[in-house]
């Protein structure tokens, strides 16, 4: 028998991000909030060693945000001064490295994000890991509430702040997206100290993905509200409607009454009554 | 037997306060290195402290006339004594004037007792309640002994019980002032002061100059650390400021923060760090504490944190946050001590070494790095607002005369309204200015502010290398922290120009007769001074004057010009948010109704949304442009119809 | 109104015959008021103008001379006939299978749902010889009763406790013993955090397949493997990809119109061979109740909004309580100490995204509009009518806000009470 709370080895699975508005380089949002749940685990559960890993090119924008990650350790204690960074060429397959690089040393927990910010983003990093190493895989991750005999309880976000609590068995990897707590924030001095590990690794170019036609996202049209109209004056009138918005309405002098029956009625048509 | 016993006493004190000097002076060496010129220093110091200190002393006649007599008294006196009694030169002359200087400083510490019956709550107690009878027993004994010296009194005069007494006296007296004066007590102001004054971190300062950006950091250096973390990471002449305070609290009593009960009182903060200097706690400190923090509960040391990460040190955390770096205490400090530089020291700390800063403060610097403003807006998006106006481009013109700097009010929808005012009064004035548009960045005010040096330097220098590639002759802004920001504070990082606040422009414009007002028919206006445009660049006239350019008669506040009490918005006081008891834009807007003002005028994007953001104000909120540009004709009534009359006549002609 | 129309002849007669003595009085019942025309003494048809036509919704006389409004009750039976438009389709014998796997989120499909079996029809029905059949698996119970009208072919209803909850293990080894016994052609998933993003995303991989995710269209395109090119979403929704459309692909509400004009099968279906039981690591210990008010505010759907015109906070947080809202606060009712500084909405407190917003005496500065500039429907509760918030606000109602709130509280208890006693 272990001892009952013992401290969890956790790798922490980092990308680079890019900001939604200006495309600049930055830690990326769910990847910091992967990283923020290692660090909360670690002053959960005593004895916890928390690694970051990161597959990828070096390059001075990509190390400065990687830098964004090393710097949120700043004095928690955690000995957090490196990132291993297997360096690979630009376009390469991170999924091999990473579960050989897994496997190698097997952490209890792996903490990805869902998605990357930039490449094909698919998200099914997590997934083809799960696979590739035959570990359970979590989603949406929101909170892990202790860590038992080698089986981990934690809460899975629903939509609407909603939580599901969860047993996995470890080794397993979850991911975290925007329900997770948010990533404290990253100091400069320390993560300009940190160090970044260059391993290189055998890179597989991934071929299907440079086939495919990349190009900056569309605006998706808006759906119209077809109208399927029996007669010319259905017609006319869906297309003469006045579109929504403009000016609201306003009840002056009514009564409490009508004031909250036309409340409830808006509120009832939106569907936020439940 | 007084003869005998008063060299030996004198000599011991002196021997003593030299021992203790050097005590005291290996306590402030624990501090960094810092670039000292200590000989010129050392000439400057009396000028420094005639002229420049009691210039800010002189602020309060009866104080500083009580600070004269007592001061000169006593120095006067301490030499003529070491003359007389100490080397035995019975001098009846030296005699003579060591009677009345001591006789001076008797009256100046009657004043001082009289100050102490009753003192106001920013004056500190503890050891200083007893000093006024110190200075008396002082002056009172080298009085008496120094009698007979003159032959007023026959040499044998009196019993040796007498003798004794007397000279129990003077011991008390000499240990205060002497002994106490390098050991640590009230009287460690004079010596601490005098070094503080010679060795000051901003020397620009005396001789009427003003010097008011803070100090880059050197990040070059990766493996340092940043910011001050131990007393022992501030300069050693900053240390010695901070061993001259004199606790007289005039800080205390200006400290918009501490006024509206946040924990923070620039007195109490400058002991703290006397108290980590030395090493042990609070306990001893006699002042006002920080409003909701008891004393005693802090201790620190030289090399012990300021600011622990968890629990008490010798700081707490949002002591340091609530500062809006208003420059209040620094103006008033007779001692000129520079807080702002020590609180932004220590933030810088907080930001770059602990990652922690207070609320909105880690989204803002998030946003700064990632977007170039601190509300995270698209920069593409900062010209949206003046789509309509066709604003000429840096990037199209390449040069012009003006260039007229937006600030992140670009992105604030009342602030907008400020800026097509000011782009109204430009045109009407003909001024030829171009923007930078897209290209312009956030000056990094607020990045500095909340400690972050490394953004605030990555914006600089960007910006810099931006303005290189056009031609201007000025920049004007709307927004004074980016007046005082490009002004002050790009100079040391390579950007150097000629920067102008729109009050002052407007009002050489007005000068040059390229402007033409209405009168004014509006009710009773006051004005609000911006601090960083009045305490940090001095400029008190010129947005008087276009109000008076205008008609307008100010009704001032009674806070005003130097004096002038923050709105809360600056250092990045809204954005850590530290909660106090009351809100320092409520406070001002009080002063504002106190003057029964209709209308307050302002000159700053940051102080109109915090005046403008209290409720159920009494005055409107207007910047200067909005006034001026309401106020626009064309051409005066005058001129225009002698245009008419030369019109008639060219058609008589024709 | 009764969808049943019932006829009477005798009045129809009467309304056709102009002669007869009752045509005025039950033309004008037809019609619901006046007469506008009718035979003069001298023979000569008079026409009353200001009969004519309808008072519009805004107030405005409307003429609508399509001839729907002499109608009048046939609405009812015009709305049965659309509906009964939809042609029954039946496939028979199909070609291949695009197999769906709703997220059938509250037991019925979703919005979602039905746009990705348009997709599916699109896949299915292009080419018209040899159409094939939209399969959709479904697990556990449901409400739904529409799945022929979404455009369903045959239907696999997967039940068992195994598939309650969040079951990926069980149900990834359902789907594929699908794969194995019917060999579907595509593999179709919505591409939603908690529905189809997980369960696809294990398929794809475990089918060894590399799935096209967040895709919004799709074109037909002869080079492709599977005749198909999709447009995809990636990297964090800025980029475009197109590519070959992969057996498995993950696809983005509103990728296709849903199914309106057919009638599908919904067959039944059932698997010969048992699902093999999957041994689970991760088990699911049911829903956590989580306080509405702690809810993050910039995740908020719905936010009830206090600000300085609030007196009665009891009644505030109680309103809040009974609404199932989050609460949002003014900077002014923040520093009041009302509410706590995370609940600070505007453009120095949180942004927020709510559908619905809705401001109690918040008078709207222009820091707190800049905050909510993204709400969907703004409704407020203000004294002021002149306040800027009213000019924002789709709904405005001027009045005491306590007692308003007191109403709606009643009015929403009713309700629910009503409900309750209902089921």
């Amino acid at each position: 028998m272990r001892p009952e709370q013992q401290g969890v080895d956790v790798a922490v699975l980092v990308s680079v991000g890019r900001h939604p508005i200006t495309g600049r380089a930055r830690r990326a949002d769910q990847d910091a909030r992967g990283l923020e749940l290692a660090l909360g685990l670690e002053r959960q559960l005593p004895g916890s060693r928390v690694r970051l890993l990161h597959a990828g090119p070096r390059g001075e924008e990509s190390e400065s945000a990687l830098r964004g990650y090393l710097g949120m350790a700043a004095g928690a204690g955690t000995g957090l001064d490196t990132l291993t960074l297997l360096e690979q060429a630009e376009g390469s397959d991170a999924i091999p490295a990473l579960a050989q690089h897994l496997a190698a040393a097997p952490p209890q927990l792996v903490i990805t994000g869902t998605r990357a910010e930039r490449g094909e983003g698919s998200g099914l990093l997590p997934y083809a890991l799960a696979e590739r190493l035959g570990w359970p895989l979590v989603n949406g991750l929101a909170a892990v509430e202790k860590v038992e005999n080698g089986v981990a309880t934690v809460l899975q976000a629903l939509p609407r702040g909603q939580r599901r609590r969860l047993e996995v068995r470890l080794p397993a990897i979850v991911s975290v997206d925007g329900a997770a707590p948010a990533a404290r924030q990253s100091a400069f001095g320390p993560a300009r100290r940190a160090e970044l590990e260059a391993t290189p690794v055998a890179a597989e170019p991934d071929q299907e993905l440079a086939q495919w036609q990349m190009a900056p996202a569309r605006k998706r049209p808006k759906r119209l509200k077809i109208v399927k109209a029996a007669s010319a004056r259905d017609r006319f009138k869906a297309a003469a409607a006045k579109a929504e918005g403009g000016s609201g309405q306003v009840l002056e002098g009514v009564s409490a009454e009508q004031g909250a029956e036309a409340i409830l009625k808006l509120l009832e048509a939106e569907g936020v009554l439940r | 037997m007084l003869e005998t016993l008063l060299p030996i006493l004198i000599f011991a004190a002196l021997a003593l306060a030299v021992v203790g000097a050097w005590r005291r002076i290996r306590l402030w060496r624990q501090g960094r290195p810092a670039e000292v010129d200590l000989l010129r220093g050392l000439a400057a110091m009396p000028r420094r402290y005639l002229v420049d200190l009691h210039h800010v002393v002189g602020r309060d006649k009866v104080m500083s006339n009580t600070h004269v007599a007592t001061a000169g008294g006593f120095v006067a006196a301490a030499v003529l004594m070491i003359l007389v009694h100490g080397l035995g030169l019975a001098n009846p002359v030296l005699g003579g004037l060591l009677l009345a200087a001591s006789a001076t400083m008797f009256v100046g510490s009657l004043f001082v007792a009289k100050r102490r019956r009753n003192p106001p709550a920013r004056l500190s107690r503890g050891p200083w309640m007893r000093l006024p009878k110190s200075l008396m027993a002082f002056s009172l004994s080298v009085f008496l002994i120094t009698l007979p010296t003159v032959g007023v009194l026959p040499q044998d005069a009196g019993s040796w019980v007498l003798a004794l007494i007397l000279s129990a006296v003077l011991v008390w007296g000499l240990g205060e002032m002497v002994f106490g004066m390098t050991w640590g007590g009230p009287m460690k102001h004079a010596f601490a002061g005098a070094l503080h004054l010679a060795f000051h971190r901003r020397p620009e300062r005396f001789g009427g100059g003003r010097s008011t950006g803070l100090m880059a950091l050197n990040l070059d250096d990766s493996g340092a650390k940043l910011g001050v973390e131990t007393p022992s990471d501030f300069t050693w002449n900053q240390l010695l400021g901070f061993d001259a305070c004199v606790q007289c609290g005039r800080c205390e009593a200006v400290c918009p923060a501490f006024a509206a009960g946040q924990p923070l009182n620039p007195k109490k903060l400058i002991q703290d760090m006397v108290v980590g200097l030395a090493g042990g706690s609070d306990a001893a400190y006699a002042g006002s504490p920080y409003p909701g923090k008891p004393v005693g509960e802090h201790h620190g040391s030289p090399h012990g944190p300021i600011v622990a990460r968890e629990g008490k040190a010798l700081v707490d955390a949002e002591t340091l946050w609530s500062c809006t770096t208003c420059r209040a205490c620094v103006e008033e400090c007779p001692m000129m001590i520079e807080h702002v530089d020590a609180i932004v020291d220590m933030r810088r700390f907080l930001t770059l070494e602990h990652g922690n800063t207070p609320n909105k403060g880690a989204e803002v610097l998030d946003n700064l790095i990632a977007t170039d403003n601190p509300g995270g807006f698209d920069p593409g998006s900062r010209l949206h607002w003046a789509a309509d106006l066709n604003l000429p481009l840096m990037a199209d013109v390449k040069q012009a005369d003006v260039l007229l700097w937006l600030g992140d009010g670009a992105f604030d929808m009342r602030n907008q309204r400020t800026l097509r005012a000011l782009v109204k009064v430009l045109r009407a004035a003909e001024v030829e200015f171009a923007v930078l548009g897209v290209e312009e960045r956030d000056s990094g005010d607020v990045a500095r502010r909340l400690g972050d040096e490394a953004t605030f330097q990555s914006l600089a220098r960007r910006n810099i290398a931006t303005l290189a590639k056009y031609r201007f002759q000025r920049i004007v802004t709307c927004d004074p922290h980016s007046f005082h920001v490009l002004g002050n504070e790009y100079g040391e990082l390579g950007g150097v120009y000629e920067v102008r606040h729109h009050s002052t422009y407007i009002a050489e414009l007005f000068e040059a007769g390229r402007l033409h007002f209405a009168p004014w028919k509006g009710g009773s206006v006051t004005y609000h001074d911006p601090c960083y445009l009045g305490r940090y660049n001095g400029e008190y006239e010129a947005p008087r004057n276009v109000l008076k350019a205008l008609g307008i008669q100010v009704a001032e506040m009674e806070r005003s010009g130097f004096r002038s009490r923050c709105c809360g918005g600056g250092g990045g006081a809204p954005i850590t948010d530290i909660p106090g008891e009351r809100r320092i834009p409520d406070m001002r807007m009080n002063d504002v109704k106190q003057t029964g003002a209709e209308l307050v005028a302002v000159g700053c994007p940051q102080c109109t949304a915090m005046l403008e953001g209290v409720v159920d104000a009494t005055a409107e909120v207007r910047d200067i442009a909005e006034l001026v540009a309401d106020a626009l004709v064309a051409r005066p009534a005058a001129a225009a119809v002698d245009a008419a009359a030369n019109k008639t006549t060219a058609e008589e002609v024709t | 109104m009764s969808e049943i129309r019932r006829r009477d002849p005798r009045r129809e007669w009467i309304a056709r015959n102009r002669l007869h003595p009752e045509h005025a009085a039950v033309l004008a019942e037809l019609e619901g008021g006046a007469i506008s025309e009718w035979l003069g003494p001298n023979g000569v048809i008079r026409k009353n103008p200001r009969a004519i036509g309808f008072i519009g919704p805004n107030g405005v006389k409307r003429i609508d001379r399509s001839g729907a409004q002499q109608g009048g009750q046939a609405t009812g039976a015009a709305r049965q006939e659309a509906q009964d438009s939809r042609r029954n389709v039946i496939i028979e014998d199909p070609a291949f299978l695009v197999t769906v796997v709703p997220e059938l989120s509250g037991g019925r499909l979703s919005g979602h749902d039905k746009d990705l079996l348009g997709l599916a029809r699109q896949l299915a029905d292009a080419d018209a010889d040899r159409p094939g059949a939209v399969l959709a698996v479904v697990f556990g119970e449901h409400k739904e009763e529409g799945f022929g009208e979404a455009g369903i072919d045959r239907l696999l209803h997967i039940n068992g406790d195994a598939y309650v909850g969040f079951a990926p293990e069980a149900r990834l080894a359902a789907l594929c013993a699908v794969e194995r016994e019917l060999a579907p052609r595509h593999w179709l998933l919505p591409d939603s955090p908690l529905g189809g993003a997980d369960l696809g995303r294990r398929l794809a991989l475990r089918l060894n397949e590399r799935p096209a995710t967040g895709v919004w269209q799709i074109e037909a395109d002869g080079a492709a493997p599977l005749g198909w090119r999709c447009t995809a979403r990636g990297a964090a929704e800025s980029l475009d990809i197109q590519r070959p459309l992969p057996r498995v692909a993950l696809a983005l509400a509103e990728c296709a119109e849903p199914v309106d004009e057919t009638r599908h099968a919904a067959e039944p279906l059932s698997l010969s061979e048992a699902i093999p039981s999957a041994l689970s690591r991760i088990e699911d210990l049911g829903q956590v109740a989580v306080d509405p008010a702690g809810v993050a505010l910039a995740e908020a759907e719905f936010i009830v909004s206090g600000g300085n015109g609030v007196k009665d906070w009891d009644g505030f947080h109680r309103a809040a309580k009974v609404l199932g809202a989050t609460e949002g606060a003014s900077r002014v009712a923040v520093d009041d100490g009302f509410m706590a500084r995370d609940r600070q909405v505007g453009a120095t407190g949180t942004w927020v995204t709510a559908r619905v917003y809705l401001a109690v005496g918040i008078s709207g500065a222009i820091q707190h509009l800049q905050g909510i500039q993204s709400c969907d429907k703004v409704v407020t509760i203000n004294l002021d009518p002149g306040c800027d918030m009213i000019k924002r606000a789709d709904l405005a109602v001027i009045g005491d806000s306590a007692e308003i709130l007191a109403a709606l509280v009643a009015k929403v208890e009713q309700q629910r009470g009503g409900q309750r006693d209902a089921a």
